[in-house]
């Protein structure tokens, strides 16, 4: 049984990124005596970004450390979400240790298969045969997914399953994900059900966490999940929900300390930097808020994930502390980071109002407040609804009425169904001695939205959808990120589509405000369902 | 701002010097290997000597592993990952590690272990047993070492079996490896069996866990080391 062939490499394309030259030849040896000879090399994580963006590749072999810059996890992260890997690519993450986020972080930061030092040819061969197969069974059904039909993967994912299969267990975890994604929740739960009747699996506790949490069951999402984090602090993204839903039950201590305990296990992650950041300064402490939100910016900087967010919460935890300079100095970071992103750049400046409104400058705050006006009135609507808050305030009392008035009104009409920042809307003018006077924007903005959102029902139930779809496509262009009504413009698109038939341009409208309401409340369940009614609007093939 | 206050006792500097040895092990067996690629060039004495000195490396560097492992089990931050994994690949890794000083020893190393079997293993911990276990009959056994798993409804089996003189009389009585043996006048330190005994309870399913047995005699009539896996 040692006899077992190598697999055939010679016509598989490699790369390896590794930082040590003798390494890398090693390496490179083992895999010329399986007929390898296409062998691309990279020797440090800017190089291979730069290599997996001009070349595609069946398989990468990459080193965890790569010295300076970033390190194996981030490249692999920078890959997947910038889909530069083909879909049976694979990719093997080489390391001297087992860490927790090769293990149990998110889907973009686990790699196929991990090779803990010293790497044998056995070893190396084995894990090559089985992912390269792996990949291959696993690859159309990748693509439906790329390709964002999500009823075709699941669809080819249970007819792989009906059949006795190696990667059962992956299939399942697929299938259970995909159903999750498309709002099916049932589906997904008696999937996650089955699985921990056979094996108590830590991602089937999970995704039963992640039902029960976007069903708004916070208390149950945390039973479940603390059945996962107790007495392990490896299972990372375990632990980023159970913070996130103990945010949610109001126990911020508790939700500091879950991500205080990740982070000790995996410092390196920015959005959870950021989500410390988030409760410690809700919770007052300011001194743990600069800190992680210093590092959210920092990790962030050279990714994609890269975002004006942290940039502007550094500078109100900052201002919070009393620590003018870091709060203006990361605004002029933010403009240079972001330097190619028009918002962010008006929003380095724009935020510079409430740092110096409150620090005692006010006459040079109501220079900038005067200067920015119209180019804030104009984009309000684009703009983060904790930068309108900050703005709203300062440009009250510095006399600019009509500017905080606009921005107030895009925050409602944005989140109309928020009672958090409807309450806080309506606070800044009380605060201005205008109590009633936002009484009264706030409830014309909300009964406008509201208004729309019905009229649109009346309206296509009357059979009249032009004109339904013309009434929401105005409201967008007024209140672009508000979740609702881009799920009811999607809708009605939808509708029309049943009716008249599949259109390319209508149907792209649609998905494109199904994946902007979804990145305002990730995982929402309507939202999933759309996406599979908009997949079978003209399609053959049904569910 | 107050500085984070870094806990610095005896186990922090244990730590870290283990990881640094473990890197100046991986430099070692790494030149090690460069000189035995062209083995047969060798003169047989020179070839012999540093395929033992490969040896003792890779036992050091095992032995090291297994410390960090431990370490991150007690402090709760190992990342446990059971996965349904094909055993013949588990085999075949394992058997590569030793095959050298099998050779080396000219002792027989065969295995059982039918195609399809698979077994709910977190990789690195049951390799790390096993190769251990390897090891251990190797140094023991006179001519002969088998390795076989097989399955059944209630898990998997792995034995390690070697045609030695058998496990002294206090192993024997430990029986699962997690109460400590260290001898220093056997030279056993405990850590193997101690190890072997962490990983088996981790692997769980239901109520039911993961153990170790320690007999004598088996079909080769020395020592049997028996994993069994629920």
């Amino acid at each position: 049984m040692l006899g077992k062939a190598p697999p055939d490499l010679s016509r598989k394309h490699f790369l390896i990124v590794e930082d040590y030259e003798g390494m890398r030849g090693i390496l490179r040896d083992i895999l010329g005596r399986a007929g390898a000879t296409r062998i691309a090399f990279a020797s440090s994580g800017q190089e291979a970004v730069a290599q997996l963006e001009r070349h595609s590749y069946d398989v990468v072999l990459c080193d965890l450390h790569l010295g300076q810059g970033l390190n194996g996890q981030q490249v692999l992260e920078e890959a997947r979400h910038r889909q530069l890997l083909p879909p049976h690519a694979v990719w093997l993450m080489v390391s001297a240790e087992k860490t927790a986020e090769m293990v149990a972080g998110t889907v973009e930061s686990r790699p196929d298969d991990y090779l803990i030092k010293p790497i044998t040819e056995t070893l190396l061969f084995t894990r090559l045969a089985r992912q390269m197969a792996r990949k291959q069974a696993l690859a159309p059904i990748e693509q439906a997914m790329r390709d964002r039909e999500y009823l075709k993967a699941l669809n080819l994912t249970e007819a792989q399953l009906a059949n006795a299969n190696p990667h059962a267990w992956d299939l399942k975890r697929l299938k259970a994900d995909l159903a999750l994604h498309t709002g099916n929740h049932a589906h997904a739960r008696e999937v996650y059900q089955e699985a921990l009747a056979q094996r108590d699996l830590p991602w089937a506790h999970l995704g039963l966490a992640k039902i029960h949490y976007l069903e708004g069951d916070f208390e149950e999402a945390r039973q479940e999940l603390e059945k996962v984090t107790r007495g392990n602090r490896a299972y990372l993204e375990a632990h980023d929900w159970l913070a996130r839903s103990l945010d949610r039950l109001g126990d911020l201590d508790a939700a500091q300390n879950v991500l205080t305990r990740a982070l000790t296990t995996s410092p390196r992650a920015p959005l959870r930097q950021g989500h410390l950041g988030e409760v410690a300064y809700k919770r007052g402490d300011l001194d743990t808020a600069t800190r992680a939100f210093r590092r959210h910016v920092d990790l962030a900087r050279q990714t994609p994930l890269k975002a004006p967010d942290p940039y502007l919460w550094l500078s109100r935890a900052s201002l919070a502390k009393g620590d003018k300079e870091e709060a203006l100095g990361i605004l002029s970071e933010l403009s240079r980071d972001l330097r190619e992103d028009g918002t962010a750049r008006l929003l380095a400046r724009a935020m510079e109002i409430p740092v110096r409104f409150h620090t005692g400058e006010r006459e040079q705050a109501a220079r900038l407040a005067v200067e920015l006006a119209g180019e804030l009135k104009g984009q309000a609507p684009d703009l983060p609804a904790e930068a309108l808050l900050d703005l709203a305030g300062p440009l009250m009392s510095l006399g600019e009425k009509g500017t905080a008035e606009s921005l107030l009104t895009s925050l409602v009409g944005n989140h109309h169904d928020h009672p958090e920042y409807v309450e806080r809307a309506k606070a800044v003018f009380a605060q201005a001695g205008l109590a009633a006077e936002g009484r009264d924007l706030v409830d014309r903005t909300t009964r406008a939205a509201v208004d729309i959102m019905n009229q649109g029902v009346k309206l296509a139930r009357e059979g009249r959808l032009d004109e339904a779809i013309n009434l929401t496509r105005e409201a967008r262009e007024r209140m672009p990120n508000n979740p609702r009504l881009l799920l009811n413009h999607a809708y009605l698109l939808i509708a029309w589509m049943e009716k008249y038939g599949r259109d390319i341009s209508t149907a792209m409208e649609a998905r494109h405000c199904i994946e902007a309401a979804r990145r305002l409340k990730p995982g929402d369940k309507r939202g999933g369902e759309l996406l599979t009614k908009l997949e079978l609007v003209g399609n053959d093939f049904t569910a | 701002m107050q500085a984070e206050d870094p806990k610095l006792d005896i186990s922090t500097f244990l730590i870290t010097s283990v990881h640094d040895m473990k890197n100046s092990m991986g430099v070692m067996m790494a030149y090690l290997q460069d000189a035995l690629t062209e083995r047969n060039s060798l003169p047989p004495a020179t070839r012999d000597k540093t395929t033992q000195a490969l040896y003792e490396a890779q036992r050091v560097t095992d032995h090291l592993l297994q410390l960090l492992a431990l370490y991150k089990i007690d402090q709760e931050f190992y990342p446990f990952d059971p996965q349904d994994h094909p055993l013949a690949d588990l085999a075949q890794e394992a058997l590569a590690r030793v095959m050298d000083l099998a050779d080396l020893k000219g002792i027989s190393l065969d295995c059982h272990c039918p195609d399809e079997l698979y077994g709910w293993i977190d990789h690195e911990l049951v390799f790390g047993v096993l190769v251990q276990a390897l090891h251990n009959a190797l140094r023991y056994a006179h001519g002969q070492v088998l390795l076989s798993l097989a399955g059944g409804d209630d898990g998997i089996r792995i034995s390690v079996e070697d045609d030695g003189p058998g496990y002294p009389d206090f192993l024997l009585a430990q029986g699962d490896g997690r109460t400590r043996g260290i001898s220093f006048e056997t030279g056993s330190t405990g850590l193997g069996l101690y190890f072997a005994g962490v990983v088996a309870a981790l692997h769980r399913n239901g109520q039911r866990a993961g153990r170790i047995r320690l007999v004598n005699g088996g079909t080769l009539g020395g020592g049997v080391f028996t994993l069994e896996l629920p």
